[in-house]
């Protein structure tokens, strides 16, 4: 296979997430789909190492992974703290903030 | 699922053994039939359950969905010849990611659905556009000129064809891999605790303080909190 096809299917899959975080208010949807988009551009990174035949891209995918372990754990929290306080997943429901 | 990751690994394996065994013209285009094969179908299935994700209705569903999308790009890195990241991606993020995301939906107990899509009809018809959008100037200008002929992988490529094209010609990973007798593990690690050892420890320190982080927001400080919602026990 020419490389492309894999840039072009991470593109895709990264357009997938980006229009899920656009369409769905659920907030755990909304984090499913960041995954999506994270791991579009660990298949780019991948396929990257590959075209220039070195391992380097790779350590990136590994360091994206540790980063999204992480961010889904502290995330997950948060969600938790927000449904408890407002009852509701809605991802418009927290406007404290709101000027 | 597992059976077409072993049937893929199985025939990405004999592939690659091919190669370094008897690099012949045959031989070389069995093992780029095996990787075409792999290709489309995690391709297809990716594509499909990522779809799923965002338009099923029950969020249990859609969190099974994104297992089978992770399980694709599993099958996308044995392709890629990174088998490392492959075992990586189940482990972390089908073993433990999606674990924690079931466990969330499972504890607030909100599998069904009631919000949900966004909510004025016109947002989601231009959310949809722009995702096409996007896709399609992605692919055709970032991935379009990798597309052609010259940027086959691994000498798979006519070397006739990379020599006149400009585009930046495939490699492949199979120098890397035949010059490191672990294969895909070692030529990570050898980089990973050579030129990344830095980023490798703060990882380390993140790791920390994302546990420490989730440990404080777990906690329940608030005394009135209990108007508003549920009690956790």
């Amino acid at each position: 296979m020419p490389i492309g096809a894999y840039f072009a299917v991470s593109a895709i899959l990264f357009c997938i997430g980006l229009t899920g975080v656009m369409i769905r208010r659920n907030v755990i949807v909304l984090f499913m789909c960041i995954e999506l988009m994270l791991n579009a551009v660990n298949l780019t990174l991948a396929a990257a190492a590959r075209m220039w035949g070195g391992a380097d891209g790779q350590v990136f995918v590994f360091f994206v992974i540790v980063v999204a372990a992480a961010e889904v754990v502290v995330g997950l929290a948060l969600i938790v703290n927000l449904f408890f306080r407002r009852g509701t997943l809605d991802i418009d429901a927290p406007n404290l903030l709101k000027w | 699922m597992e059976l077409v990751l072993a049937t893929a690994h199985a025939l990405l394996a004999q592939g690659t053994d091919n190669l370094t065994t008897a690099p012949g013209e045959t031989v070389a285009s069995s093992g780029a039939t095996a990787e075409a094969i792999v290709f489309w179908v995690a391709a297809v299935i990716g594509v499909g359950s990522a779809v799923a994700v965002i338009l099923m209705r029950n969020i249990v569903h859609a969190a099974l969905m994104l297992v089978m999308n992770l399980v694709a790009i599993a099958m996308l890195y044995l392709a890629l010849q990174s088998s490392f990241l492959a075992i990586i991606q189940i482990l972390v993020y089908a073993g433990a990611i999606v674990v924690l995301f079931l466990f969330v939906i499972m504890l607030l107990g909100v599998s069904r659905d009631d919000l949900l899509f966004e909510t004025h009809r016109w947002h989601r018809v231009a959310a949809g556009v722009g995702g096409v959008a996007v896709a399609g100037l992605l692919v055709f200008g970032v991935a379009g000129e990798h597309l052609g002929a010259a940027s086959r992988c691994g000498g798979q490529a006519d070397p006739a064809v990379v020599a006149e094209s400009t585009v930046t010609p495939c490699r492949g990973l199979d120098d890397a891999l035949g010059a490191n007798e672990q294969g895909s593990v070692g030529i990570i690690a050898e980089r990973l605790f050579t030129r990344w050892t830095f980023a490798f420890e703060i990882s380390a320190l993140l790791l920390v303080v994302a546990t420490i982080g989730a440990l404080v927001l777990g906690r329940r400080h608030d005394p009135d909190a209990s108007a508003t919602g549920p009690e956790v026990v």
